[in-house]
């Protein structure tokens, strides 16, 4: 029996607690939910996380998750969804968040793993918000693209290292979104905002290069690249952007968790993936953030020098690890 | 002499075997697998006959052989390949893909039961397109990979690549019975276009939000409309499937793990015994109509019952890839692998249970009862 908790701001501001254990099943019920004074709140949990399992590949019946409210949510809010539905996935292990868990989201389609929107107002920090500016869909928590949606978008992770204390992994989201059927003939537009020209050129021209390795991508997409954290020095993030480009374009096989990949090159054009610097601390870094499913990148150069047992340690966390000098398969 | 000619004419005559059943042959190796056979034909050159009774015995007869079914055979005729598809492994990347080349498996002298037989006799229905076998064998592997029991990761490495190799095929020739000649990595962009599926999405959703609903519902072909889900259909052809593979299943389970000690033995056991009770409540099972001997059920019930043995079913698929991975596995991993087995012979049980019970409130009564 586990027990774990998943937090969601209400309506008033004040926090709501959820609670999840994990029990036998024993001929239970699957899920069982209850909310205090609200009976109607506990069945629509259940409902909600029923189908959100439906986007899961795996199923056990040997197994009850019982989650419970601390005080019922105000009359007609819902962003208590999205923190019961990582709730039920975090004390199961699909799903496992380095730290606490504040989550405000809401769907209509939870079986399709889609996050609809929230009713909360603002962005606090370190709150997982759902919708079209958040997490738009479960699977977008791996950085992983919605299999039903126009727009195509992919996130891969870069270990950020300055010597601070704000080191950590940052993200990169490339959104792509095909370019009318007119016909057009204009250069590829790639759009960074929040980040100054020299940086929107050098991203543009490492998407054009990767892309012209690939030999597919040139003149079809309108592309939106997006960074967690705008403000960082270094180039390092380039093999995190490339990976990114291709899992949004479809042309990348899938890692069940997410892509954390460190990497630039001088010619993309030819696939190459070229050393960069700080091995040592950006090695501990992704030892430490690594989880069960993601896939590390680093490059192949790097390969002699890594921290011993490092590769061990990751496969024992559900982590794999490959250097590699080009992109593209094998 | 011409009453001799006469006689010898007639006598060639009588003695030139029957006409034969009409059927085309010349699907046969390109885009269907296996078709089914009119009883009297001459087996095709490079084909081989299969023939299935009730039980679900199989026997084959080879090529130039007269098929010759008894009281209650049905016979296909089979071309072995080879034959060439694409999978695609990921649904969310439709530009990359696996090109793969594969042949249906000689009938192997070892084996008790050949797979692949087993598979026309539970699964094939009618006839076996190429297609629609490797849709099949599409959704199969999507699973393994979405499951991490197979792993096709970015930037694969070769060892990652063969590792993934032995249990693909170990997969495919398990679950299917087919052996895969070669499988190599390639780009399918110039065929699944995904700017232009995502252009058609978009324009499907500009549309559906334009057009006025009754349009909507004439506009031919917008969406392709998923197959309907028929209760009894659905269920008659799930429990059948559970019914003759479950027995191989478990023959193929005790064959392939050789236990190192007397936990592991009990262990293998008990799976067994469980599977065994299984088998057992699916030869039981009750009509899908009836709550009780000459009492209907209502609709609803019986759709309920039709999804838990749909479900029932798609836990088999999930021991079929088990198998692959126990047969491929060293004694290191098998905790791992007996865990699974223990998960999925879980799911077999409450998906039986759920199916026996008449109402959804019985399945879960246990639990008001005890929390009452």
């Amino acid at each position: 029996m586990s027990m774990i908790q998943c937090r969601s701001i209400g309506l008033d501001g004040g926090l709501l607690t959820i609670t999840a254990t994990r029990r036998p099943r024993a001929g239970r019920a699957d899920v069982k939910c209850s909310v205090p004074g609200s009976p109607a709140v506990a069945e629509r949990m259940q409902q909600v996380v029923r189908l959100a399992r439906h986007t899961e590949p795996r199923f056990d019946s040997r197994e009850q998750v019982v989650l419970s409210l601390d005080r019922a949510p105000d009359e007609g809010a819902r962003d208590w969804e999205l923190a019961a539905v990582l709730a039920d996935r975090i004390v199961r292990g699909v799903f496992t968040p380095q730290r606490e868990v504040v989550a405000n989201g809401w769907s209509d389609a939870w079986h399709l793993g889609r996050i609809d929107g929230r009713q909360l107002a603002g962005t606090p920090d370190g709150v997982l918000l759902g919708g079209a500016d958040g997490v738009p869909h479960l699977g977008a928590l791996n950085g992983q693209a919605d299999p039903g949606a126009g727009v195509s978008s992919a996130r891969a992770w870069f270990p950020m290292y300055s010597g601070g204390e704000h080191d950590g992994l940052g993200w990169v989201e490339v959104s792509v979104r095909p370019l009318a059927r007119a016909g057009q003939v204009e250069d590829d537009p790639v759009s960074v905002p929040d980040v100054d020209a020299v940086r929107q050129a050098q991203v543009a021209a490492v998407l054009a290069g990767a892309r012209h390795f690939d030999g597919r991508g040139q003149g079809q997409w309108r592309t939106t690249v997006r960074f967690g954290e705008p403000r960082f020095a270094g180039n390092s993030y380039e093999l995190a952007l490339v990976m990114a480009d291709r899992m949004a374009r479809g042309r990348e096989f899938a890692a069940r968790g997410r892509v954390i990949a460190t990497g630039a090159s001088s010619a993309w054009h030819a696939g190459r993936v070229e050393s960069v610097e700080a091995l040592a601390p950006k090695c501990a870094l992704i030892a430490r953030e690594a989880g069960p499913g993601d896939r590390v990148l680093l490059p192949k150069e790097w390969e002699n020098a890594l921290p011993q047992g490092m590769r061990d340690a990751l496969r024992a966390r559900g982590a794999s690890l490959a250097c590699v000098e080009r992109i593209g398969i094998i | 002499m011409l009453g001799s000619l006469i006689k010898s004419t007639l006598e060639s005559t009588l003695r030139r075997p029957l006409r034969q059943p009409e059927f085309d042959a010349s699907r046969l190796g390109s885009v269907a697998i296996a078709l089914p056979a009119p009883n009297g034909l001459t087996v095709p050159a490079a084909c081989a006959a299969v023939l299935v009774d009730r039980g679900g015995r199989s026997r084959r007869q080879a090529a130039g052989t007269r098929i010759a079914a008894h009281d209650g055979e049905t016979a296909w005729c089979v071309h072995p390949g080879p034959y060439t598809c694409e999978l695609l492994p990921f649904a969310a990347a439709p530009e990359i893909g696996l090109r793969v080349h594969f042949a249906i498996d000689a009938s192997d002298p070892r084996a008790t039961h050949q797979r692949f037989d087993l598979f026309l006799a539970s699964e094939a229905g009618c006839s076996v397109e190429l297609a629609g076998f490797v849709e099949l064998a599409q959704t199969a592997l999507q699973r393994e990979l979405a499951q991490g029991n197979l792993e096709l990761p970015p930037c694969t490495t070769l060892d990652e690549w063969n590792a993934f190799r032995t249990g693909f095929n170990q997969l495919l020739y398990t679950r299917f019975g087919v052996t895969v000649d070669d499988c190599v990595p390639v780009d399918l962009g110039p065929a699944n276009d995904y700017a232009a599926m995502l252009d058609a999405r978009l324009a499907a959703r500009l549309d559906a939000i334009k057009a006025p609903p009754a349009a909507r519902e004439q506009a031919p072909g917008a969406a392709p409309v998923p197959e309907a889900f028929v209760p009894a259909c659905e269920d008659a052809r799930a429990l059948r499937r559970l019914f003759l593979e479950l027995p191989c299943l478990m023959c193929a389970v005790r064959m392939a793990v050789m236990p190192a000690d007397q936990g592991r033995f009990r262990q293998h056991q008990e799976l067994l015994r469980r599977l065994d009770l299984v088998s057992l409540a699916v030869g039981t099972m009750p009509a899908l109509e009836l709550a009780a001997p000459g009492q209907p059920l209502a609709q609803d019930e019986q759709l309920r019952r039709a999804r838990h043995s749909r479900r029932a079913a798609a836990a088999l698929d999930e021991a079929w890839a088990l198998l692959a991975r126990l047969k491929v596995a060293g004694e290191a991993p098998l905790d791992t692998l007996f865990d699974e087995a223990d998960r999925i012979v879980a799911n077999l049980e409450t998906e039986a249970g759920a199916r026996r019970a008449i109402s959804a409130r019985e399945v879960e009564r246990d639990s008001e009862l005890e929390e009452a």
